[in-house]
């Protein structure tokens, strides 16, 4: 029996795509399900039975002003580190690409020594940074103290806490931004730049902002979403290096959910926060699609 | 209206039921925090079967914290697979209490006056609320001061004159922080454990008996509150995180630590053959009778509800707060026993004091002061500690002034935890 021609590319169709989807509505959308749920709830982890509580976990999150500093965290540490780990990346980048052609085993090196951090586990490299940022005992501040100076608490001083975890994300992210970045400049045809150099464009910042920059918008609109959404994430450092402290200093959205959900106990709190969390990126996502498609041009 | 969890998850959880075979005479083990326990748990479990060849001991995989260990057992709990006894930090073994599954200990005592009288009066005391046990304590700590003899001496002082005051702590603590850039005075982590326990040698409590309200806002908890404030205006305390005073004391860049006990073994291999590490007991600012120390360590809860394995786990348990369980504990981890005939009997650990001469302190403050680590009743109970160690924050480096913080923080600890 022979199907006809479309019921076959459906079923091809299916076959290819179907698994995936099967998968993620299992592992993603029905975990979402079921914690959107549980956010209406007053679930206790462990516990034998919950209450629906309506929106009192919501409103809860809003009348707390520790849910507001972990979310004004949340938005410090993002607006510091998305632009920074670009524009670095971007940089690292035109540089290691110039490089290439003079001195190519340096550029070779350079690329892997910029590249560590992103292949490191970030856990092990936070132990790492507690120790040369040590108040005391650690490199910097030794370094500061042997010049005379003494040195902040880079990590249990509350005005300083978030920067200081900011700067390690960047430095965590800037490699990984370069590696894409420096695929997007190999792929950009070197006719261009002749026909930029004929129309008088020469010089070098000429040269980046008529031809490069605009070729490397498709990349930059990746790197960009890529960044937003690990610096939204961010857990890792915070966990090892602060448990979100001093006094909630830097106490951020993903780290208030561990927090409410496995050391309070409240599954329920949790789940709210996590919906929360789960709206913004969702929201700021989009947006970005929005505003960046409309001005990155494709070929 | 109240779901019934099990149905909602049964379903849920459909093929992930896992199979747990129970042999007649195998009990389960559950603890945390191998680094300390791994070889303690192998000596006790051999030590049993040895004593009680009817019953196979089967030690779980540890988990890393007791946290992370009260964590794995509240989803064990949900997926039916929980072990037949748990080592549990004492600060959370409430927690398992307030969702029905740690096991009341009452009926399994027999006699609870004979049962306290043979030796097990300490452990009793460490696992019971409102009159019930549900806890058997395994091993104790409580906050001492860590001092580093070699900075003393630089300071102008001696152990053998160490302040028995605070007055007189923090005046060393000053001169020792005034030696150096990167040299600390005095360190205290900002902490509910740590506040109960300055709290207690002023002779106060963090609530009434019944915990229906919050004491800590009376004349003891504002002397406790103030020493947050005068160690970092008067003697220079660092904002430290934890980890990083458990690095510099060892280091020999911080000069006084108050710290829990446990940490002895851990900071004498750390410090090597750097210095000598002196332990002191915490000065007492009240009548001796209402002075208490919170203890930090462990305790063991039953979560089996069937007879035939309550009756196997009972004899373990007895077994692991009988003195010769004790003794293997003191002997492997350096904790404080909480088995009376131990502390009152030399012949039990005479050979390992002689061995370790710095932990006697411990153990004595232990045996005169241990009282019970007040856990905060309700859904709020964990989350308000967090709140507390944020008010000590204030008090310490924000310049917050302590009475006003500490009352603020009363009130708003009696409307988190439902107390109106």
């Amino acid at each position: 029996m022979r199907l006809n021609r479309s019921v076959r590319e459906g079923l091809t169709d299916l076959l290819l795509a179907g698994p995936a989807t099967a998968v993620m509505v299992l592992l993603i959308f029905l975990p979402v399900g079921i914690v959107a749920v549980l956010s209406f709830t007053d679930y206790q982890f462990g516990a034998a039975s919950f209450r629906w509580v309506g929106w009192d976990n919501y409103r809860a999150i809003l009348a707390d002003p520790f849910g507001r500093r972990a979310l004004v965290n949340t938005l410090t540490y993002a607006a510091i580190t998305i632009p920074a780990s670009i524009s670095l990346g971007l940089l690292v980048a035109i540089g290691l690409h110039g490089l290439t052609r003079h001195q190519p085993r340096l550029a070779a090196v350079l690329r892997a020594v910029y590249f560590l951090p992103v292949a490191a586990t970030l856990v092990a490299m936070a132990v790492a940074w507690q120790m040369i940022l040590h108040p005391t005992l650690g490199l910097v501040n030794q370094a500061l103290g042997a010049a005379g100076l003494e040195g902040p608490s880079w990590l249990s001083d509350r005005a300083l806490v978030i920067w200081t975890l900011a700067a390690i994300g960047i430095w965590q992210s800037v490699g990984y931004n370069m590696v894409l970045f420096l695929a997007g400049l190999a792929a950009i045809p070197p006719h261009l730049y002749d026909a930029a150099a004929v129309d008088g464009a020469d010089r070098p910042w000429d040269r980046f902002w008529t031809v490069t920059w605009p070729m490397l918008g498709p990349v930059t609109l990746f790197v960009t979403v890529v960044t937003a959404t690990s610096a939204f994430r961010v857990f890792e450092t915070v966990a090892t290096l602060t448990q979100g402290g001093p006094a909630f200093a830097s106490d951020v959205l993903v780290y208030a959910i561990y927090r409410e959900g496995f050391v309070y106990f409240k599954a329920g709190h949790a789940s709210a926060l996590t919906m929360v969390f789960f709206a913004l990126v969702l929201l700021f996502t989009a947006l970005k699609f929005r505003v960046l498609e409309t001005q990155v041009h494709y070929r | 209206m109240k779901q019934s969890l099990n149905a909602t998850v049964a379903a849920a959880l459909v093929g992930l039921a896992a199979t747990a075979a129970h042999a007649e005479t195998a009990i389960r083990v559950h603890y945390g925090i191998p680094t300390i326990w791994a070889a303690t748990q192998e000596a006790l479990a051999e030590a049993f079967m040895a004593e009680n060849p009817d019953i196979t001991v089967v030690i779980d995989g540890p988990a890393e914290s007791y946290e992370e260990g009260v964590q794995r057992l509240l989803r064990e709990a949900v997926a039916g697979t929980l072990p037949d006894v748990a080592f549990v930090g004492l600060n959370l073994w409430r927690v398992l209490e307030a969702r029905g599954l740690a096991q009341p200990l009452d009926p399994l005592m027999g006699d609870k006056a004979a049962f306290m009288a043979e030796g097990f009066g300490p452990a009793v005391r460490l696992g019971t609320f409102n009159d019930t046990t549900y806890a058997l304590g395994v091993s104790a700590s409580t906050l001492m001061i860590y001092a580093n003899p070699t900075l003393v001496a630089q300071a102008g002082g001696s152990m053998d004159a160490f302040p028995e005051t605070w007055d007189g702590l923090i005046e060393l603590a000053a001169k020792i922080d005034a030696l150096g850039p990167t040299i600390d005075g005095i360190w205290l982590q900002r902490h509910d454990w740590r506040f109960q326990s300055l709290l207690g040698s002023y002779g106060g409590r963090p609530m009434t008996p019944d915990e229906s309200d919050i004491t800590f806002d009376d004349a003891a908890g504002l002397a406790a509150a103030a020493l947050f404030h005068r160690f970092s205006q008067e003697a220079g305390m660092k904002t430290y995180g934890t980890n990083e005073a458990r690095q510099a004391f060892p280091a020999g860049t911080l000069g006084i630590m108050l710290e829990s006990s446990s940490l002895l073994t851990r900071f004498l291999q750390g410090a090597g053959n750097k210095f000598e590490i002196a332990l002191k007991r915490i000065p007492i600012n009240a009548d001796p009778a209402s002075v208490y120390f919170p203890t930090g360590g462990s305790g063991l809860v039953m979560l089996t509800t069937d007879p035939t394995q309550q009756a196997a786990a009972w004899r373990y348990m007895r077994f692991v707060t009988s003195p010769e369980g004790a003794k293997i504990i003191v002997e492997t981890t350096g904790y404080a026993p909480t088995n009376a005939v131990v502390v009152a009997d030399e012949a039990y650990l005479a050979d390992f004091y002689a061995a370790n001469p710095a932990v006697r302190p411990a153990h004595e403050q232990i045996a005169d002061f241990a009282g019970p680590w007040y856990a905060y009743p309700g859904a709020e109970g964990v989350a308000v500690t967090d709140l507390i160690a944020a008010a000590l924050v204030d008090i310490s480096d924000g310049g917050a002034e302590p009475d006003a913080t500490v009352k603020a923080l009363a009130e708003t600890l009696r409307t988190r935890l439902g107390m109106r």
